[in-house]
């Protein structure tokens, strides 16, 4: 069961603004999917190791050298907003 | 009435060339925002690639830290949302840390343990303006180790020690400058009282923003004030973050995140295991420089320096490994030591760079103390030597030979001189026999000023003590 | 000629240009009129590129025109996941399978439509809207590279990419009646495919033919430096196995997959293929993967859980829709909140659930642990065999707007597709008939890990004997 308290708790983690309609609506719809997925309960994995990721090769490491990217003009194009070569955004409060 | 309990979290920035998980550089103070690429920047659909050179260094640190290594490691999400971290998540290490159950020694001979260390990727810069902020992204991706001590140190002084220590074997092992001002180092504690000999751990205070060491004992030594009285007042400690304020040398609580601290580590799908190869491992053991209390140790019994003076020495690497070269040219350890510890850094502190600065080789250097101790020179010409051969590659003889240094020890030409300077000043004399030894001084000085410098001030001093007898 | 250029395969079009019969340019206008045409009542393309950016590369393909799913970075052109907060985003770097297309001599047609980032199953959750099924206007073209597989079906180009996470290549493949392979995690470099569900996503090829197929996946293949997760393998040629011999290869039928909620048309049609296999002398055998029925689950939290931490960086800082605030937290929030629809919003509350304190273990750790048993019934049946056969979906395509109100029904329409990207193995879909509605039907081959030879071997069996691939959509005179 995945009350209101529950997504409201979400939505502030995943950074989501809910207004109360959705604050349902996200509450019913997860619920009935996570009483779905609760059906994994009946498995046993006792003894049963976790798959992190599917590679198996050998792993791939760089070597340190420097490549200067060309694509640094278009990142800041893309910028919404942006002051003097830097990224502006609103102010932070903690 | 109670004891302090302190653990430390220091982030040291690896000193690789390119970033952790892109190509991008590292060079410090770069214009903003030029050391970015897609990756580093977050795009869409761009993966990590881990370089190898961030996990060597890692490896030395917890080779020099007596750490356990985890024979295979892998990376893990971090996940909160800040603006100087481009994909809201953070790489770094949770479960599989590259290194656990090390140990550092500090001065004191107290073993300190070290809980973990493990690697990440640097955050961006945020600069607050009034109604807005800016972020440059060159810092971010660079490389971090983080080093977790123990909750094991029992005062500021000790927590001061042990980042001295740590700072020193960082740098002796070649992974990072250390420099806390360019934000190479940085340090966070933990800090909480418990009633004397108690079992039960109190609340833990985190502080952060300490910009130096002397920053940290400082807040430390305000934390203590504070709970202690918190506590005698019998007032709750609460568990927070806490900001040094260097200006007014107190720390403040930071205001209560809103929300809870729910990172959501799970295992990074993007980047494999890693295998740390034990012959990696046995490679960096190999080759792993001496690391600075064995240094010590050393110089005191190969050299047969003090452990003041070794100390010393050691404390600079960059210097002692001058020192060590110059032996190579010249081995009187006592001797190289007096005029490296004397002249020689006096010259070394004008340089803009400091020690990176110098341009005298250890040879040229070896030649100067050579030559002073066959009194082919005197101090002052040591002096006048390094003021031009240390800024400047210089030839050494043709130094001595164009300032005409070379002492003058001929016994038969400075006593003409001697008599020559008794003749044109009888009122010393007369104050000599007077009693007034000082004059003989005077006489010297005169003697020096007439041969610029270059007389033996051993020889004209017995002449006259001679001369003056008869 | 232009008649032509509809019937002909990607290999047949280059041939052509090859033998000067007609030129890539010639070609590229074709399809590009096709497009203008026909694209406003389908609402296939998103983006229809002007000119082909091709470098006149030499490959068997030089010349073709291809398009490409909206969520593959295309440097200088828009990529938006089709999703509101990406509207207006513009790549600043070549994926590495673009890379490759470009090299190749490929012309690239333009951005096909899809699901919001990949999330779905119909091409409905896109914020174009739904693009429409060329068989049956009324009906979706499935998801979630819905776009790309319309695109091919309808011969708006003649060939796509797609990528699939959890069947988004196989099932609009068969909903539009070509061809789509989900190659081996780790065959095709995800660098540049927007993340959906990274240890699941793979780029792949979707075709008319298996031919187009073979010679689409040598382009798109091989090891890549910059995805971690990309295989160290000496690059085959899958064009090799078109054509070989299939007598005594051994083929799986898992019971699971036969059992309940199968439609009875496409049950009949998969008859018809295992008989035309049988003839070919390949012999079946009933199994099992009893894990099978845990597939959904574990494949909803695991992409979720992974969608929702590589989502945060659509968070209006650097790129994309920022909705302007006083305060940073506002930004985000409103931010996410108008730029996000409602599927994404769905998956990344519960991804972020299933990663939260107190509900790791429960959720993601224990789906890992059901995932490892997933990728054991596959390791154990292919002990003794060659490939599994399976309907792609439970059904044909179903109507626009059919399952929009029930997340949970759309999720299980993906049931049959979803275990092979949980297990990492290379899956293709066929088409394999018709319904009596004239609505294409599919199914599916998985091979062992970096098998995909033997997916071209019986995929080419199958349309030397078959003509369902042939059939082209009316679509009335263009």
């Amino acid at each position: 069961m995945i009350d209101q308290k529950v997504v409201e708790y979400i939505a502030k983690l995943a950074k989501v603004e809910i207004n109360e309609q959705e604050k349902d609506f996200l509450s019913s719809q997860l619920s009935k999917i996570i009483s779905y997925i609760d059906k994994l309960k009946e498995v046993d994995t006792k003894k049963v190791k976790p798959m992190r990721g599917l590679y198996t090769g050998k792993e791939l490491m760089r070597k340190d050298q420097v490549k200067i990217s060309s694509a640094r003009e278009d990142i800041l194009k893309n910028a919404p907003d942006f002051l003097d070569d830097y990224f502006k955004i609103p102010k932070v409060i903690k | 009435m109670f004891d302090t309990v302190i653990g430390l979290e220091v982030h040291v920035q690896l000193n690789t060339k390119s970033k952790i998980f892109c190509s991008c550089s590292t060079q410090f103070e770069s214009p903003p925002n030029t050391n970015i690429c897609p990756v580093c920047c977050g795009y869409p659909g761009v993966l990590p690639v881990f370089n190898q050179e961030a996990l060597r260094l890692g490896l030395r640190v917890g080779i020099a830290l007596n750490c356990k290594i985890n024979s295979s490691i892998y990376f893990e999400r971090k996940n909160y949302f800040y603006p100087d971290l481009p994909k809201d998540y953070q790489i770094s290490q949770y479960k599989s840390p590259l290194g656990y159950q090390g140990s550092l020694k500090i001065d004191a001979g107290k073993k300190i343990g070290i809980e973990r260390i493990h690697l990440e990727e640097d955050a961006g810069k945020l600069i607050h303006k009034g109604n807005y902020s800016l972020v440059d992204f060159n810092r971010t991706g660079i490389p971090l180790l983080e080093i977790v001590s123990l909750p094991q140190l029992t005062s500021p002084k000790e927590a001061f020690d042990y980042l001295q220590s740590l700072k020193l074997i960082l740098q002796y092992i070649g992974v990072s400058s250390c420099d806390m001002e360019k934000g190479y180092l940085r340090c966070d504690a933990n800090i909480s009282l418990k009633k004397k000999d108690a079992n039960i751990f109190g609340t833990k205070v985190e502080l952060k923003n300490m910009n130096s060491f002397k920053g940290v004992k400082a807040a430390l030594e305000y934390e203590i004030k504070r709970q202690t009285k918190q506590l005698k007042d019998k007032k709750i400690i609460i568990q927070e973050t806490r900001l040094w304020d260097s200006d007014k040398l107190k720390t403040i609580a930071m205001r209560s995140k809103e929300e809870a601290h729910d990172y959501r580590y799970f295992p990074e799908p993007d980047l494999p295991d890693f295998a740390v190869p034990a012959e990696l491992i046995k490679q960096e053991r190999e080759s792993l420089e001496e690391l600075p209390k064995a240094r010590v140790e050393r110089f005191i019994k190969q050299y047969q320096l003090s452990k003041e003076e070794s100390s010393l020495l050691v404390e600079n690497k960059q210097l002692a490994d001058f020192f060590e070269k110059v032996l190579d040219f010249f081995n009187e350890p006592k001797k190289v030591y007096k005029l490296l510890f004397g002249p020689f850094l006096e010259q070394v502190k004008l340089l803009e760079s400091g020690f990176s600065g110098i341009k005298i080789s250890a040879k040229d250097f070896a030649k100067v103390v050579k030559y002073f101790n066959q009194k082919k020179i005197n101090n002052r010409g040591v002096k006048k030597i390094l003021a031009i051969a240390v800024p400047e590659k210089k030839d050494i003889d043709k130094i001595i030979k164009a300032e005409g240094l070379i002492q003058l020890s001929d016994q038969k030409g400075l006593e003409e001189i001697a008599e020559k300077i008794l003749e044109n000043n009888p009122k010393a004399i007369k104050e000599y026999k007077q009693g007034k030894t000082k004059a003989i001084q005077f006489l010297l000085g005169q003697v020096m000023k007439e041969t610029r410098g270059r007389a033996n001030p051993q020889l004209v001093r017995k002449i006259f003590e001679r001369r003056l007898k008869e | 000629m232009d008649k032509k250029l509809i019937k002909s395969s990607a290999c047949e079009i280059a041939k052509a240009i090859k033998n000067r019969e007609t030129t890539s340019s010639e070609v590229y206008s074709f399809f590009q009129k096709r497009i203008t045409k026909l694209n406003p009542s389908l609402n296939i393309f998103i983006d229809i590129y002007k000119n082909s950016s091709s470098l006149g590369g030499l490959s068997a393909l030089a010349g073709v025109p291809i398009g490409i799913k909206d969520n593959i970075s295309i440097k200088g052109k828009k990529i938006t996941c089709a999703s509101s907060i990406l509207a207006s985003h513009k790549a600043v770097y070549d994926a590495t399978v673009i890379e490759k297309i470009k090299s190749s001599g490929l012309s690239l047609m333009g951005t096909t439509n899809m699901d919001e980032f990949a999330f779905g199953s119909s091409t409905e959750n896109s914020c174009y809207g739904p693009a429409k099924n060329p068989w049956d206007k009324t009906r979706v073209v499935g998801g979630s590279s819905g776009g790309s597989a319309a695109a091919v079906a309808a011969r708006l180009v003649p060939f796509a990419l797609g990528s699939d996470t959890g069947g988004s290549i196989r099932q609009p493949a068969s909903f539009c009646g070509v061809v789509g392979l989900k190659p081996t995690y780790g065959r095709v470099s995800r660098y540049g495919l927007v993340a959906f569900g990274s240890s699941l996503d793979q780029i792949g090829p979707i075709t008319t033919n298996i031919e187009d197929c073979a010679h689409l996946l040598n382009v798109i293949s091989g090891f890549d430096s910059s995805d971690s997760t990309s295989a160290k393998l000496e690059p085959g040629d899958f064009t090799e196995s078109l054509g070989k011999d299939i007598a005594n290869l051994k083929i799986g039928i898992p019971k699971e997959y036969f059992d309940q909620g199968l439609d009875p048309e496409v049950k009949k049609k998969l008859d018809q293929a295992i008989d035309f296999f049988k003839k070919k002398k390949v012999k079946f055998k009933e199994i099992s993967l009893p894990h099978t029925q845990y597939a959904v689950p574990t494949y909803y939290i695991i992409s979720s859980s992974e969608a929702s931490s590589n989502l945060q960086r659509f968070d209006g800082i650097r790129y994309g829709k920022r909705v302007e605030a006083d305060n940073l937290l506002k930004t985000y929030q409103k931010s996410r909140h108008q730029g996000l629809g409602n599927e994404a919003k769905r998956r990344i509350f519960l991804g972020t659930y299933s990663l939260s304190s107190g509900y790791y273990d429960a959720y993601y750790l224990k789906a890992l642990k059901v995932r490892k048993l997933i990728k054991n019934d596959f390791d154990q049946a292919f002990q003794e065999l060659d490939a599994i056969i399976t309907p792609t979906s439970p059904s044909p395509a179903f109507k626009i707007g059919q399952k929009t109100e029930d997340p949970l029904s759309m999720y299980l329409s993906d049931i049959y597709t979803i275990s092979s990207n949980l297990a990492g193995v290379p899956a293709i879909s066929l088409p394999c008939g018709f319904t009596k509605n004239n609505l294409p039907l599919g199914m599916q081959l998985i091979t062992k890990e970096f098998d995909e030879a033997t997916l071209m071997k019986l995929g080419s069996a199958f349309q030397q004997g078959t003509d369902f691939h042939k059939k082209i959509p009316e679509l009335g005179n263009v």
